[in-house]
């Protein structure tokens, strides 16, 4: 049983300013009409740099199914998708939204109704379906931006692919708002998209101190801003703030948990309705998850900035879920060592099988190569139906005694 | 002693050659011919074929995972663990290459572990556009197949432009004759039970495909004149996965169905793949795609798969609907609640049979299939 308060750790100062912001970006969410915008939904890997930079305002059903899953609303939101047939195997993600879209439910009331949609399945395939579904309920225009899957190495005939479609976003975009694509404004927006981007990669890296300032529990909070806001100035100013306190602490030698016995990397998306109660199982065990595959997927490659359509169609097309097995184990064993990790834990998501699906040969892999122990635990990101945290917490007691005995 | 008739004996040919093991198919290969496996209607047979292949399509087959437990989760479809199984066992050691195509996430990371066990044969990746609406997704789609047509030349032997056309025309007469068998399924209906149709289809992923032709064009030639009577069983239409295992159809016999149709990705979808014989042969095999074929885990508009597969419906003169799919399949299981509410709002009855391993659960889907072709007498 966890003897430690939750005052082991210390909470980050800046978390005010991300709710204020966070606050303002839903409230006009909410209301694009007080701000004369037009709203766009688009995935988690889409390109929203030409969003804003059209003055779009872009929403995230992946966002708002984590902050369903975080606030314990999404199993009801769940349930009114499956009294509608959508099957309790497809991603939890997608149901919460559909849920919600149906019946007006959820942490935000009714969701703001999308004037077109944007997809990204550089992601999943799954957002394929999901945002199809949309359109027909909605009755409004999808872009999908078609990124195929990199196995091996990115080739020159898929940038191309994926160049043209960028160019044919922006028609589509024109067409949305009836207004011409500003090169000027575009430059701008990729300008602070780069510098925000930058800003993340150095956060995150901060932590490969010892101890580790900013843990993974606290990127999975405020990571929002730079999937939300990635290309505005908001970003770049937040993370201004947040990398200055956090420089502070690696000065000060402070760590985000008092405590930090055993360094661990994390695979996939968080368990969202649990994050406090796993943070807490390992905080009392001296264990702090230093690093994670998920939130550092937005350190994408830079925009170039002599010639930001073919760089963002780079980036875009080789995010870290759009990339094979192969890559994922460099990546892990890349984290193992800049992070001086002690072992790893893998979150078996059933919503995602494309982060999900490898991992036991991923897990292998990983060990083989850093000679570091890994450990999967089943759960889902935001249905909390089928995990069971007893033995969750049984899992790690016994993956931490065997970490403490090598 | 009885001889068997012509008849029978066709369909007792190719019955066989369906419920094959994949040992038994490594025992039958012509001598010519090098096997190479694939998944999906997305990788042309024809390029295969051409440069002196066989190409055997891999299906879901009844067998007890144990091996795969230790690369996949529990929650991926059986088709894929099956797959897995075969291939970590050893029964699919006969192939000299594999070809996967993009699909969906499930197949993606099969291909993965797939590479991962360095077994000896070759194996190519061929991407898929997921947009199948678009000019741009056809250039790209066009390099993909030259990719694979060089890959197959340096592994297999040259594809001449000739061998090519020839492989096209031959596949594009195969389709010809099951699309008329499905035809004299409806005209002639007490010929052939539902899993006898699927092993005529079945046969045709796993021998050789000139002696397959010869055989279906005999099969329609003998066919008799004088429809066999019998009791008028409901009229069905079939979709979902590559569900050609005869018992799915079976447990629709005996239940009073008749599958007058199917959209299945291993049956009646795979006849909208005729490719057109005066292009160029490349750009021809491109072209199919981006018609009226459509898989769930492709685009060509929100309402594509609504609009194509009721109009199959109407024509086939169905009755009701069954979709057949694999747990865990999220493409289809997405799709599944607005086809429902369109097909029902015109007038069509549905019903959703999950399936897994195909030896399992039998006799609870029997039950809810009596059901509803009861509620449609």
């Amino acid at each position: 049983m966890p003897t430690e308060k939750q005052k082991s750790y210390r909470e980050v100062k800046s978390v005010k300013d991300y709710r204020r912001l966070m606050k303002a970006y839903y409230l006009m969410a909410k209301n694009p009409k007080w701000f004369g915008k037009k709203v766009a939904w688009i995935t988690s890997g889409g390109p929203v740099e030409p969003l804003y930079a059209m003055g779009v305002l872009p929403f995230y059903p992946e966002n708002y199914g984590a902050m369903c899953g975080a606030g314990r609303t999404a199993v009801s939101l769940c349930e009114t998708a499956e009294a509608e047939g959508y099957s309790r195997d497809l991603c939890s993600y997608a149901r919460c939204d559909i849920g919600s879209a149906l019946s007006g439910k959820g942490p935000l009331g009714v969701l703001p109704k999308p004037d077109f949609l944007v997809c990204g399945n550089n992601i999943c395939g799954t957002v394929i379906k999901w945002y199809e579904i949309q359109a027909r309920a909605f009755n409004v225009p999808l872009f999908l931006l078609d990124t195929p899957f990199i196995h091996n190495e990115l080739e020159a005939h898929t940038v191309t692919y994926v160049r043209r479609q960028m160019e044919e976003y922006i028609t589509f975009l024109e067409k949305m708002v009836k207004r011409p694509f500003s090169e000027k404004r575009f430059l701008k927006v990729s300008a602070w998209s780069l510098e925000a981007v930058g800003l993340w990669k150095e956060i995150l890296e901060l932590s490969r101190n010892r101890p580790a300032p900013f843990a993974a529990f606290d990127a999975f909070i405020h990571m929002a801003p730079i999937v939300t806001l990635r290309g505005t100035r908001w970003a770049v100013w937040y993370y201004k703030k947040l990398k200055k306190e956090l420089e502070a602490r690696v000065r000060n030698n402070e760590g985000a948990f008092v405590r930090e016995e055993f360094r661990l990397i994390w695979d996939n998306i968080p368990i969202w309705y649990d994050i406090r109660n796993l943070s807490k199982m390992l905080s009392c065990r001296g264990a702090v998850l230093v690093a994670d595959t998920y939130t550092s997927a937005w350190t994408l490659r830079p925009v170039d900035l002599q010639n930001p359509l073919e760089s963002l169609a780079r980036s875009y097309a080789s995010v870290h879920l759009n990339l094979g097995l192969e890559h994922k184990i460099d990546k892990m064993v890349g984290l193992i060592k800049d992070y001086q990790a002690d072992g790893f834990i893998m979150h078996s998501n059933r919503s995602c099988k494309t982060y999900s699906l490898n991992q036991f040969d991923l897990k292998k892999k990983v060990s083989e190569r850093t000679g570091r122990p890994g450990l999967i635990i089943e759960a889902d990101h935001t249905d909390s139906r089928s995990y069971v945290p007893d033995q969750v917490e049984k899992q790690i007691e016994t993956f931490i005694e065997m970490i403490n005995k090598k | 002693m009885i001889s068997e008739n012509p008849f029978s004996h066709i369909l007792n040919e190719l019955g066989e050659t369906a419920s094959w093991s994949y040992q038994e198919i490594a025992a039958h290969l012509p001598p010519d011919r090098t096997p190479v496996g694939y998944f999906c209607p997305f990788v042309p047979e024809e390029l295969l074929q051409a440069a002196g292949a066989i190409p055997i399509r891999l299906m879901d087959t009844p067998v007890k995972i144990s091996h795969a437990q230790a690369h996949l989760p529990a929650y991926c479809c059986h088709f894929v663990k099956s797959s897995l199984e075969h291939y970590l066992r050893g029964d699919l050691d006969f192939l000299q290459g594999i070809i996967f195509s993009q699909s969906c996430d499930s197949m993606k990371g099969l291909a993965d572990t797939w590479t991962l066990q360095g077994r000896r044969a070759f194996q190519f990746n061929l991407m898929v556009p997921a947009r199948l609406d678009s000019l741009l997704a056809r250039d790209y789609f066009l390099t993909e197949l030259k990719r694979l047509k060089n890959e197959l030349e340096a592994k297999l032997g040259d594809i001449s432009p000739q061998s090519l056309l020839e492989a096209i025309r031959l596949f594009n007469r195969i389709r010809e004759r099951l699309r008329e068998l499905y035809a004299r399924m409806r005209s002639d209906p007490f010929r052939l039970s539902g899993a006898e149709l699927a092993q005529v289809v079945q046969a045709g992923y796993r021998m050789d495909r000139a002696r397959y032709l010869e055989t279906l064009t005999r099969l329609l030639e003998i066919w008799p004149e004088q429809p066999l009577s019998g009791h008028p069983g409901v009229p069905l239409f079939l979709t979902g996965n590559m569900a050609h295992f005869p018992g799915w159809f079976s447990l629709i016999d005996e239940a009073g169905g008749r599958i007058v149709q199917d959209d299945l990705c291993s049956g009646g979808r795979t006849l909208r793949l005729m490719v057109r014989e005066d292009l160029d042969p490349l750009e021809a095999l491109v072209d199919r795609y981006f018609t009226t074929y459509l898989c769930p885990t492709k685009v060509q508009g929100p309402f594509a798969h609504q609009e194509i597969l009721a109009k199959e419906i109407r024509e086939s003169g169905a009755k009701g609907v069954i979709f057949l799919f694999f747990k865990f399949c999220e493409p289809y299981y997405f799709d599944y609640p607005d086809l429902k509410k369109f097909l029902e709002a015109q007038g069509l009855p549905t019903l959703l049979l999950e399936i897994e391993d195909p030896s399992q659960s039998r006799e609870q889907l029997k039950i809810r299939l009596q059901a509803f072709v009861e509620m449609l007498s």
